[in-house]
């Protein structure tokens, strides 16, 4: 028992396999969700498996450099919830829907 | 059996788990999907438990220190959970509370990899300043729904679009990426100590105290023991006291990281916020028509009476 647990104690593939389901859960909602807001909103969940990536990576290689880049997509998840929630506000004003079948004619 | 077999496995079951739980017409198999998703979740359990991954019956280095499992396993579950949740709830507000949930629960797995700093500001951006930004759109943009309890939102939020395809696809790049992922692999577990005591010779004996750290020059050993010189002697300060090897905190180490190799970066991140500033300033401001108006004119903004019954129940 005490070997079952010392070797499945987390490494690297554990928070690897975390960051890739929170990402692939997040595609998945943005392909398959019509609210506009929950579309951005599941961007922001593959940030998150992203996120979890690049730390654990970081920690286990003792490099820095991806908790650095971690700042940076902060950085952009702030610009992008700013700028897209601007939209989404500015479309639901002209259409009073947040479906985003709505806007289809904009495909051509 | 391989455990790329039990992965291919798993993300089968995972789609079809999806694919149940996504909100679509007809009948109302949320359970199943539930049940299966369990499944799915304790098989990917099962192949991290690396009895798959370990070589000719030795022991692998994790490269982390022990003690801190059950925390991986309750954080990643409540994470995994909560991102269904997200994907799945009819309710926006709800699915952006999920979130927050997901949110906290990734902070809590930073925990356990020791990246606090990372953790505390997750917490503080995405759950409090991003996640609150996404309430308020939640709020002023969603129709007014009834009081009655059967009326469930639009159609929008009920039916998803093409639930089937979309699991199918996610589970295929998942099965993909997990797959690469599960690669026995030579972790590299001293390399943190390794490299705090290049910085701190590299960098701290640069500071004021340069002169007090000079002995620094060769420094070896791990933190909070005596620090060795290139002969494996311990180092000795101008006082004569064993000089002790550092740690740097994890603040410090992302700050040096940080202000040392991405500078440029840094400002330009800046550049990008304050045009997501004015960018959002200019879009809020902008005057838009109202397809439901066939004259066509402009739509009355904050001053002007609301137009619809939406408008009016802001």
């Amino acid at each position: 028992m005490t070997l079952l647990l010392a070797l499945s104690s987390p490494m690297l593939s554990h928070y690897l396999l975390t960051g890739a389901v929170l990402f692939t859960l997040g595609l998945i909602g943005f392909v398959s969700r019509r609210n506009l807001i929950v579309m951005f909103l599941c961007t922001e969940m593959m940030f998150q498996g992203v996120v979890v990536t690049l730390v654990a990576f970081s920690a286990f290689h003792g490099n820095f450099t991806g908790q650095s880049f971690v700042i940076f997509v902060l950085t952009i998840a702030a610009a992008e919830a700013a700028l897209a929630l601007g939209l989404v506000v500015l479309l639901f004003r002209r259409k009073q829907t947040l479906d985003s079948a709505a806007w289809s004619s904009m495909s051509g | 059996m391989q455990p790329q077999l039990v992965l291919y496995i798993a993300s089968v079951v995972g789609a079809v788990a999806l694919f149940l739980l996504m909100p679509k017409p007809g009948k109302d198999l949320r359970i199943l999907g539930g049940l299966l998703g369990a499944a799915t979740l304790g098989a990917l359990w099962l192949v991290l438990v690396p009895l798959f991954l370990l070589g000719e019956g030795g022991m692998i280095n994790t490269g982390f220190t022990d003690g801190q499992t059950p925390f991986y396993y309750v954080f990643s579950s409540i994470s995994i959970c909560a991102a269904v949740r997200v994907i799945t709830h009819t309710r926006p507000v709800y699915a952006a509370l999920w979130f927050v949930m997901v949110v906290i629960s990734s902070a809590g797995l930073m925990l356990t990899l020791s990246a606090e700093f990372m953790a505390f500001a997750m917490l503080i951006i995405y759950g409090g300043a991003i996640l609150v930004t996404y309430m308020f759109v939640i709020m002023l943009a969603t129709p007014p729904r009834g009081f009655d309890e059967k009326d469930d939102g639009p159609t929008y939020d009920r039916f998803a679009s093409e639930p089937m395809w979309a699991s199918a696809a996610g589970f295929l790049l998942l099965a993909v990426l997990l797959s690469v992922v599960f690669q026995p692999m030579q972790p590299n577990g001293a390399a943190k100590a390794d490299s705090d005591q290049v910085v701190i010779r590299d960098i701290f004996t640069e500071r004021s105290n340069a002169g007090e750290n000079a002995a620094l020059a060769t420094p070896s050993g791990n933190p909070g023991e005596p620090l060795l010189d290139a002969d494996g002697q311990p180092v000795l300060n101008d006082a004569g006291e064993v000089v002790m090897a550092e740690e740097l905190t994890n603040v410090e180490r992302v700050g040096l990281d940080l202000f040392q190799s991405h500078p440029l970066a840094i400002e330009l991140a800046g550049v990008i916020l304050l045009l997501a500033l004015i960018g959002a300033v200019l879009i809020a401001k902008t005057q838009i028509y109202n397809d439901d108006d066939d004259e066509g004119t402009a739509a009355p903004l904050p001053d002007g009476p609301p137009s619809t019954g939406a408008t009016a129940s802001l």
